[in-house]
């Protein structure tokens, strides 16, 4: 068989594209749900290990099934809000009802768009409330979770991650407890331009609102500084002053005279 | 005008070569001289013009979460974005194939020049990247993914030419001879790149 | 027979390199080096799909139409690593390990040092060699992997796969962690192997 041939050069193509096709579809539609349950718990993983529920070293070492019920166990309230500060639906404390990592990428670009937005909020029965973030870093997106104290203004924990930062460099946010607990402690100022810095020596320039970017992975860092920005402001409006008070009638907590003064 | 700086922003700020590292074996290989640089820069720079705004519509149309919504809302949960990968290399490679058909015609002593760089051109880091880039900056259209791409293949073209016109005027210097050759070629691009450092982070 | 088979295995670790000699794979060398870690993770993953694409590619070589050829070579490696890809994400035990791989999957599939190799040899050879050659070029590549990340991850970090050798004063070079040292030092490198090795030599 002539293998230049134009009839054979263009069989051999097609039967090529259908092989490929279909392995790959094949291959993507039964392992679909497989992938989707991992994902899954390894948001719940990094949400649960922002918010303090466990460890980041017990979180990853417990099982899949095990992530759902420690969730389903811990989650007090989940749901969606719009830019304006107002519920929008409730997600119910179904484990099914997370919101995938594939879901914030949209929600970015409604966020840049400035409408069209429905941001999830997380709030556990220890009173700490999480909320994603999501940006672009130097190879490929960033994101992560930020949980804050019932205060509404105090971090309590983050976790972040990546899809194709350098190893080494701008992986580090995600390899390196370090970083992430340098977060533990600071301040969101909502309403503040900027809301947070994480920037090149911003920790000695002082306030609490600061995180020194990496050395080396200042792209990244930078990406990471304009994904936390760009979701604080957005939801500026629900976690700023008067929501702040909601939250406190809600869990009853009692607050200190300096607290209030916000 | 946005067209504007994001076109010389991807020349200069966003450069293939010296800002993302994308590219480096034809362009540390190719670029003896003038002549051939000149010819493979030019390539890239079709290659990627035709195959960037062609991944875009894809991309647009076939391969993003929702893309699928055109033919049907039944259509609109499925996420075809795992064949990314695939598709813009098939597409990229298609490309490459007709290039190397029209310079084995018409340019035979490019062609044999090139060589192996020719075919290379279809895994060349910096078109594929191109493609993913375009993929996660989420361009507006059409208009967008052509400037970019035709300034991202201007500063790979430039890159190269520079690189050539500077290894061209080495050969007269006493170079050791274990470095002459590829190994000042490494020290060269090491030093270039260090030097473009300064626009990292520009914001146009 | 045998003879041929030796030089197939032993030439791309130092006369072929396809690194320092055949100039491939080099964006690869550049972005990964940073740690020791990284470094080893993406040597095995091109030994392995170097070696395989190879093969394929050779048992397939008779039957591929000329002008697709490309097309179908990188259509194969494609699909190949994504299959890996995919299999590594469903698995509950093997998600973690994706999840550190697939930054590394981008560059594995572009990696020159696959095609290259595919055009240059696996298409005029029978599987066998060509897997050997597969093999053998991706062995090549991770030694000098190994071998820049050494340097930058001590001289940049003061560490080695992420033990503290160097004592703590050591202020870490900044310089090094950056792409243009990797450069750097893959050309002294190449000023090292030719100074021993004078065929390499250019005029």
């Amino acid at each position: 068989m002539n293998t230049n041939s134009n009839v054979y050069t263009v069989i051999y193509t097609a039967i090529v594209v259908v092989i490929v096709a279909a392995v790959l579809a094949f291959v993507a539609m039964k392992l679909g749900p497989a992938q989707d349950a991992n994902a899954k718990a390894e948001t719940l993983r990094q949400m649960m290990s922002a918010a303090k529920i466990r460890s980041t070293e017990e979180l990853y070492a417990t099982k899949n099934a095990d992530i759902l019920q420690l969730y389903a166990d811990n989650i007090e309230e989940a749901y969606t809000i719009d830019l304006e500060g107002n519920k929008t639906a409730e997600l119910g404390i179904s484990k099914d009802n997370i919101e995938l990592v594939s879901k914030l990428k949209p929600q970015n670009k409604a966020i840049k768009a400035g409408e069209g937005a429905t941001l999830p909020v997380y709030i556990f029965k220890s009173g700490i409330a999480v909320i994603p973030i999501y940006g672009a870093g130097l190879w490929g997106p960033v994101w992560g979770y930020i949980a804050f104290e019932p205060d509404c203004h105090t971090i309590a924990g983050a976790f972040f991650d990546h899809e194709s930062e350098t190893p080494g460099l701008g992986a580090k946010i995600k390899d390196e407890p370090w970083f992430r607990e340098k977060f533990a402690g600071k301040t969101v100022e909502w309403g503040d331009e900027p809301a947070f810095r994480l920037e090149k020596n911003a920790e000695a320039q002082g306030g609490t609102n600061a995180v020194d970017a990496i050395t080396g992975a200042t792209m990244t860092s930078k990406g990471l500084n304009e994904a936390l920005n760009t979701w604080f402001n957005a939801y500026q409006k629900h976690f700023g002053l008067g929501a702040f008070f909601n939250m406190l009638e809600q869990h009853a907590i009692q607050t200190t005279p300096n607290a209030e003064e916000e | 005008m946005e067209y504007i700086s994001l076109f010389v922003k991807s020349i200069f700020v966003d450069n293939m070569i010296f800002a993302y590292f994308l590219g480096m074996c034809s362009y540390l290989a190719v670029s003896k001289n003038v002549k051939t640089a000149n010819g493979l820069g030019l390539a890239v720079i079709f290659v990627l013009l035709c195959t960037l705004p062609l991944n875009w519509i894809l991309n647009t149309f076939v391969l993003q979460p929702g893309a699928l919504k055109w033919l049907g809302p039944q259509f609109e949960s499925v996420d075809l974005s795992f064949l990314s990968f695939i598709v813009f290399i098939a597409v990229i490679a298609a490309f490459v194939q007709l290039v190397e058909m029209i310079v084995e015609k018409y340019l035979p002593s490019l062609y044999s020049s090139l060589g192996i760089y020719l075919p290379l051109i279809a895994v060349n880091c910096a078109i594929l990247g191109g493609s993913l880039f375009m993929q996660q900056r989420d361009f507006t259209g059409i208009g967008e993914s052509a400037v970019y791409a035709l300034g991202s293949g201007i500063g790979w073209y430039l890159a190269i030419v520079a690189l050539a016109a500077i290894r061209e005027k080495m050969s007269y210097s006493n170079v050791p001879k274990p470095l002459k050759g590829i190994g000042i070629t490494f020290i060269t691009v090491g030093l270039m790149g260090m030097a473009f450092m300064i626009f990292m982070g520009i914001q146009l | 027979m045998a003879q041929k088979l030796k030089e197939t295995i032993l030439n791309p670790i130092l006369k072929g390199n396809p690194i320092t000699v055949l100039v491939l794979g080099i964006c690869s060398a550049l972005a990964v080096t940073v740690q020791l870690k990284g470094a080893l993770v993406m040597a095995l993953s091109v030994i392995a799909v170097t070696g395989l694409s190879s093969l394929v590619c050779s048992l397939l070589r008779n039957t591929i139409p000329n002008r697709v050829r490309i097309i179908v070579q990188l259509v194969v490696v494609a699909m190949m690593v994504i299959l890996v890809d995919q299999i590594l994400k469903a698995g509950e035990a093997t998600y973690a390990i994706d999840k550190q791989l697939s930054v590394y999957i981008g560059l594995i599939i572009t990696n020159c040092i696959v095609m290259g190799r595919i055009e240059a040899f696996a298409l005029g050879n029978k599987p066998i060699p060509s897997l050997l050659d597969g093999l053998a070029n991706g062995v090549g590549y991770g030694l000098i992997l190994v071998v820049v990340a050494f340097f930058r991850e001590l001289l940049g970090s003061g560490t080695l796969f992420g033990f503290q050798v160097l004592p703590a004063s050591y202020v870490p070079n900044n310089l090094v962690i950056l792409p243009p040292f990797a450069l750097i030092l893959l050309g002294c490198i190449i000023w090292v192997h030719r100074a021993f090795d004078k065929d390499l030599q250019e005029n």
